[in-house]
């Protein structure tokens, strides 16, 4: 039968390990949207040599899996000198995977925006900088938000492998509960219900926000 | 030269037990994305019926596989049915069944699109030329679609072949696991094999990923 | 959380619950002809009689493939150690091949009472909450916690604890349960296999790393920099072969063959041939248990 006090027990532990996805998770994603603004700038803007750069970086992201950065990162790493926090190791890995799908997305946002426009605000006297900043970046942006809010979803989903590293997320907390307590159904269960708190409300401004935008190529 | 630790794998079958560790891995995704595509069509079929209550059942079913984060999947599966149903599945085939689940739900959504986005004078150029309902699924709309899928299921391939890494959580030996036990048997001869071994993996899994990607993108810029 | 939110959280867990039990009774129907199934307390635990085993010509037994010197894989990619020369034996008495499945500390209860292994022989230590789980066979082993930590910081006693040092554990351990019941203030940092423990504590993480104390040993004295500070915590235990709760023909067998391989002294050549390349012959007399019977 189900053991209600048991899940009284542990609910603290899940909501610590539940702040700690989504802590850590948000740090991730806000340092993956300025890397993706970052080289979808650079893209756009052919700045030669860089853009070379940018291209291998996102080859790279997107062809090999969190966990394995991750552990090349943390387990590897030191044995070079360099010695990271799980923690930092968690929102680095997170950053470097989600760089180069928010700059897929800005990119096309980016694409999207007609020349005629770039060429107004020339004939308006503004410069390079002006246009960037006041009439592509604004359409851009919001041409790439159903994009970008299908990203976050997905970066906060693959937060679930930060338990190799050894952080205390909720994947770990289960996992980590079921070997203390042998309690497993309330474990999962529980760990299934924490996840819908935290992805439910993020998918539903998604869906709300597409229905809004109604733009094509929504996706990662 | 720093010693980087890739000596360990010129040793015994070291590098060839990694090749074997990730061969498990591409084998559970293409395994699972042939099962997903007839799944998934027919998912994808019935998700674009007028029926409120299969039209409910099929998007309640693509939302959750797409909001839960492929690690819980697994484990619900290899975990939780075990114990609520009796079944006793290897790690593998809970991977299989869960990427199968999850293959389905993309490929039924992806389907969706596909059918809707025919437009309406085919189905309607079918029924003039005397073809039933079902003739003209077969036939005309079908067959549209499957093309627009193959770049997509490609693509769904990479993903699946890069989520693979996670079933080292649930025990399955596959590269990843075989790394460790390659550092942990060298520990004291090769301290620093860490940075090497998982270097290597590393490299593997994006040679592998990217050389499929780069079909898909091939693919799809010939049939565009 | 607010009160409220707790109550909502419990509802829709007792929902879910409910709902992957209901979907358990209706598959038992059709399950009536499978035979070696015995109900668990929760939900339905599986295993195979000595019978089946025999028939079926292998027997799954759960190893650790990262817990050197006691279960790990060389690099031909063979099982060796302590744990899996008694294994070889016990699968060539039965008459049956040795499968090998690698486990994780935290995995090996549920790995028996889903019935994914047969027996577990992963350096399992025999406790009571475990007993209440699975059944255990006669020891073969010695065993308590010890500590191990760097030679610039050697840690010989957990009173006073500073808070911000850490100390490493992999989940699903007795040092795990030791440590959260008996010093809750100790900060943890848990991994879940021996492999990524090890080379985080290379690596610099936490102050020392606790777990079996045959196992810390190990680690001193086949890496250098580091000292067992605390050699023995906690109670002294056995580890012992376990099956699913309720598999008495395998479990008697078993306790058959441990107490003939005791005639022969089997538990000391199994140290001779896996342990003595780490240890010497220093701790023979502590750590085998010949015959299941420790005093």
């Amino acid at each position: 039968m189900v053991d209600f006090a048991y899940i009284e027990r542990v609910l603290p532990l899940y909501e610590r390990a539940a702040v700690l996805t989504v802590q850590l998770g948000i740090e991730g994603i806000l340092l993956s949207i300025v890397i993706g603004l970052v080289c979808a700038l650079i893209l756009y803007e052919k700045i030669p040599v860089l853009r070379r750069f940018v291209m291998i970086y996102i080859e790279v992201s997107r062809n090999t899996p969190l966990l394995v950065q991750l552990f090349f990162m943390y387990y590897g790493l030191p044995k070079i000198g360099i010695v990271l926090t799980p923690e930092v190791c968690g929102v680095a890995g997170l950053a470097f995977l989600g760089g180069s799908y928010m700059a897929e997305a800005f990119r096309s946002g980016l694409d999207s925006v007609e020349n005629i426009q770039r060429e107004s605000a020339y004939s308006l006297g503004m410069n390079r900088m002006q246009a960037m900043c006041y009439v592509i970046l604004p359409q851009a942006v919001s041409t790439s938000i159903p994009a970008f809010l299908a990203n976050i979803i997905f970066l906060l989903k693959e937060t679930s492998v930060f338990s190799a590293i050894s952080l205390m997320d909720l994947m770990f907390t289960a996992k980590d509960l079921i070997g203390l307590y042998y309690k497993t159904t309330e474990s999962l269960a529980l760990l299934v219900v924490f996840y819908l708190m935290i992805l439910l409300p993020v998918s539903i401004v998604g869906a709300v926000v597409e229905r809004r935008v109604r733009y094509a190529g929504f996706g990662a | 030269m720093p010693d980087l630790g890739l000596e360990v794998l010129m040793k015994g079958n070291n590098l060839l037990r990694l090749f074997d560790g990730l061969w498990i891995a591409v084998e559970i995704s293409l395994l699972s994305i042939v099962i997903s595509i007839p799944l998934g069509i027919l998912l994808g079929i019935l998700m674009t019926r007028k029926n409120r209550l299969v039209r409910f059942l099929t998007k309640f079913y693509l939302e959750f596989i797409r909001i839960m984060p492929q690690l819980v999947l697994l484990f619900l599966v290899f975990f939780g049915t075990t114990r609520s149903m009796g079944w006793n599945l290897p790690g593998e085939t809970a991977a299989v069944i869960v990427f199968v689940m999850w293959g389905t739900a993309e490929m039924g959504d992806l389907v969706r699109s596909a059918l809707l986005s025919i437009p309406g004078h085919q189905y309607e150029s079918g029924k003039a030329l005397g073809l039933s309902r079902r003739q003209t699924y077969f036939y005309i709309i079908l067959p549209q679609t499957l093309r627009r899928l193959i770049p997509v299921s490609i693509n769904l391939i990479t993903r699946m072949i890069k989520t693979t890494s996670l079933i080292l959580m649930i025990g399955v030996v596959e590269v990843l696991k075989v790394g460790q036990q390659i550092i942990e048997a060298n520990r004291m001869v090769s301290p620093n094999a860490a940075f090497g071994v998982f270097l290597v993996i590393f490299i593997l899994y994006f040679v592998i990923c990217w050389s499929v990607s780069m079909t898909a993108r091939y693919l799809e810029r010939k049939w565009s | 959380m607010s009160k409220l939110k707790r109550w909502i959280v419990l509802g829709v867990v007792f929902v879910l619950i409910m709902g992957l039990a209901g979907c358990g009774n209706s598959a038992e129907i059709g399950k009536a002809t499978n035979s070696g199934k015995a109900s668990g307390k929760e939900g339905k635990t599986i295993y195979r009689t000595l019978d089946e085993i025999k028939k079926d010509g292998t027997i799954n037994i759960g190893v650790f493939s990262d817990k050197n010197p006691f279960g790990y894989v060389d690099e031909n990619g063979n099982y060796q150690g302590y744990d899996v020369y008694f294994a070889n034996r016990l699968a060539k008495d039965l008459g049956v091949k040795a499968n090998y499945v690698s486990t994780e500390a935290a995995n090996r209860i549920e790995y028996l009472q889903t019935g994914k292994v047969d027996v577990i022989l992963a350096n399992f230590t025999v406790t009571d909450e475990r007993k209440e789980e699975v059944d255990f066979a006669l020891p073969y082993m010695n065993v308590a916690l010890g500590l191990v930590s760097r030679n610039d910081n050697v840690v010989k006693s957990l009173d006073n604890w500073n808070k911000d040092d850490k100390i490493i554990i992999i989940s699903g351990t007795t040092a795990e349960t030791y440590l959260t019941e008996n010093y809750p203030d100790i900060p943890l940092q848990k991994f879940d296999s021996y492999a990524t423990a090890k080379e985080a504590f290379e690596n610099g993480t936490g102050v020392a790393w606790a777990n079996d104390n045959t196992e810390v040993i190990a680690f001193s004295l086949q890496n250098d920099g580091y000292t067992v500070g605390i050699p023995s915590l906690g109670s002294n235990d056995t580890i012992a072969p376990a099956v699913t709760k309720g598999n008495t023909t395998l479990l008697d067998w078993i306790n058959e063959d441990i107490k003939k391989l005791g005639e022969e002294q089997f538990f000391h050549k199994d140290y001779d041939e896996t342990l003595t390349e780490t240890y010497g012959d220093k701790y023979k007399e502590t750590l085998v248990v010949e015959g299941g019977k420790s005093e």
